[in-house]
């Protein structure tokens, strides 16, 4: 176990370094720097040196880049290019928006999904499975941004209520809060549900298929039992990887909704530092996505393991 | 028929019966497959809509998709303005139709170069082996580590709004997908008797690789492509509607939602139908995507 975890987290380590030479690479291949954006038209080439000097952009790339890493490594994220707080402020507060968002999604589309996907294997080719079948198609094929937007439609006109424009944060006022993710939760929900639903119903449909169900439904036992007991045991291990997918999925489908419902995450942070070129920002965010989204599989990996003892891991 | 030949009977008797009537139509096929795979001949039908409509936009609406005229801002769905108009008073069915085009054509193309780039590195890589696939993969899997939409508005946010580096980053974030699907089959087929066989004979590995493995693994690329498709599209449109796709006054369809967005309360049409044009398109690719992949499963 600990000799897998090493092997693991060594084989992340190197993604991880390789992910974060393609993005400081790409993000420093474009014309344009912060100095530009900040100087704009009158710019005096006297004042651009010495912003570049300030900056470090006046080095080469690789010194640039080795610099970068070295400080990332003793967890010093440095300071916003256009903002001057600390970097590790900024994506700590908007990590948080996000992963509310994540989380809060991922338990909903959970609870409305499974039950619909097996609902849907239990009836099999009946209108209940075809009903089911017709969601999940049109959850999965309607664009997630459009559900928000006709979503904040349909609550306006019903009940003549519409999200608050500011972001209170959890900690200040649940109510306020909740009410503010609402909407994107929900639309975020309704196509994950969808995907669940479908992935759910496919699993259970072929578990009961295989001779030990068929096994446990001939010698007597209770269709609820058989479920419980045989056939849910074993979609657990496909389910719980494809909630890691799932996982991923909301992460970036977070960041269109926070673009849509004004909300302070790690994806309008981004898209923010992506304009104003800036750099620190921009390239710290981009990492911490790529390590949830590491950190995601290694779990699902190892809950393998705990679910399953005879998964080996190799 | 030609079995009916092949058993000797003589030709003038086959032609003066009425055997030939006996030879199911277009139509009839058509209709008998609808029995037996509903959704693919849903699918099929939806997206012979699109198609027309990518076709002929000027079958669909008489106006033009740029066409300004302020005295008519915001109109409501009326029988002038199916789909209503949008807050310059552009009709947006027209906008709508003729963005078919903008954003389908983007899709494929993007789609077409991730098909070619990543099939092409997936089959040398799958076929090859050794050090080679082991560099190609890890890259691949650092390609891979990103979110799709999140890779997406990197590029085109860091290149800047093109058309060009839409397709560019769209290519970018599905040419892993490709990659694996052509390794997994070019490494399959390299372990065929067939190959072997060519190997034996002294056909040269290039050859092999070009000649024989390439048309195995090709119908897997196909698939993949009808599948992707609809998460191509989704992607694009969310790109367009993040305002770093397509700019306007280009009708796009995730370009006109975002235009729409504003709007949302006062003129929910003009954001409605490009979604709905999505939903319907998405749904007509899935449907054909999932009906070939049984068909290839099958066999």
């Amino acid at each position: 176990m600990v000799d897998y975890l090493a092997r693991r987290l060594a084989a992340s380590v190197l993604t991880a370094l390789l992910a974060s030479l393609v993005i400081f690479m790409l993000i420093r291949s474009v014309p344009g720097d912060v100095v530009g954006q900040m100087l704009g038209q009158t710019s005096d080439p006297v004042a651009a040196k010495a912003l570049r000097e300030f900056f470090g952009l006046d080095q080469p790339v690789w010194r640039q880049y080795l610099n970068w890493l070295g400080r990332m490594a003793s967890l010093d994220f440095g300071v916003s290019w256009t903002r001057g707080q600390p970097v590790a402020t900024m994506i700590g507060g908007a990590l948080g928006v996000t992963l509310e968002i994540a989380f809060a999604t991922l338990a909903l589309a959970t609870l409305v999904g499974v039950p619909l996907g097996v609902y849907a294997a239990i009836h099999e080719g009946r209108a209940l499975d075809r009903a089911i079948q017709t969601f999940n198609l049109l959850g999965l094929a309607a664009p997630v941004f459009w559900i928000g937007l006709m979503l904040l439609v349909g609550v306006s006109t019903a009940f003549d209520w519409s999200p608050p424009l500011v972001y209170t944060p959890l900690t200040t006022s649940i109510s306020e809060n909740l009410s503010m993710v609402a909407l994107p939760v929900a639309s975020l929900a309704l196509l994950q549900a969808a995907a669940y639903s479908q992935f759910v119903r496919q699993s259970v449909v072929s578990a009961f298929g295989q001779d030990y169900v068929r096994t446990a439904i001939a010698k007597g036992v209770p269709t609820r039992t058989v479920f419980f007991k045989h056939v849910l045991r074993n979609i657990a291990i496909p389910l719980i990887t494809f909630m890691g997918l799932i996982l991923i999925q909301i992460l970036g489908g977070a960041v269109i909704m926070e673009s849509l419902f004004a909300l302070p995450g790690l994806g309008r942070l981004l898209l923010t530092s992506i304009e104003g070129r800036d750099y620190p920002v921009l390239q710290a965010g981009l990492l911490v996505v790529v390590m949830i989204a590491m950190l995601v599989n290694l779990v699902v990996d190892l809950l393998y393991h705990v679910i399953d003892p005879r998964v080996r891991l190799a | 028929m030609s079995s009916i030949r092949a058993c000797g009977w003589p030709e003038d008797l086959l032609l003066s019966s009425s055997l030939s009537a006996f030879r199911p139509g277009p139509l009839a096929s058509f209709a008998r497959m609808a029995r037996r795979e509903p959704d693919l001949a849903l699918g099929l039908m939806l997206l012979a809509l699109v198609a027309l409509v990518v076709a002929a936009p000027g079958l669909f609406t008489a106006h033009s998709p740029l066409a300004i005229s302020v005295d008519k801002a915001m109109e409501p769905p009326s029988a002038a303005h199916l789909f209503g108009t949008d807050d310059v008073g552009r009709d947006i069915l027209a906008r709508v139709v003729h963005g078919a085009r903008v954003t389908l054509s983007i899709c494929a193309t993007a789609l077409v170069a991730a098909a070619a780039i990543g099939g092409a590195f997936g089959l040398v890589s799958g076929f090859v082996g050794g050090r080679l696939d082991m560099v190609l993969g890890r890259l691949v899997d650092v390609v891979l580590s990103f979110p799709p939409i999140i890779l997406g508005v990197m590029i085109t946010g860091i290149l800047g709004p093109k058309t060009a580096n839409l397709i560019f980053a769209l290519a970018v974030v599905y040419v892993p997908l490709f990659f694996r699907v052509a390794r997994s089959g070019a490494m399959a087929e390299a372990g065929l008797t067939y190959v072997e066989a060519a190997r034996s004979i002294g056909l040269s590995e290039p050859a092999i690789m070009l000649r024989h493995v390439t048309r195995n693994v090709l119908p897997l690329i196909l698939v993949q492509c009808m599948v992707l498709f609809p998460l191509v599209l989704q992607i694009q449109s969310a790109l367009g509607f993040l305002g770093l796709g397509v700019q306007p006054p280009t009708p796009d369809w995730g370009a006109i939602l975002q235009q729409g967005k504003d709007y949302i309360l006062l003129a929910p049409w003009i954001s409605a139908f490009p979604g709905l044009a999505i939903l319907v398109t998405a749904l007509a690719l899935m449907l054909v995507g999932r009906g070939l992949q049984r068909r290839l499963d099958r066999r």
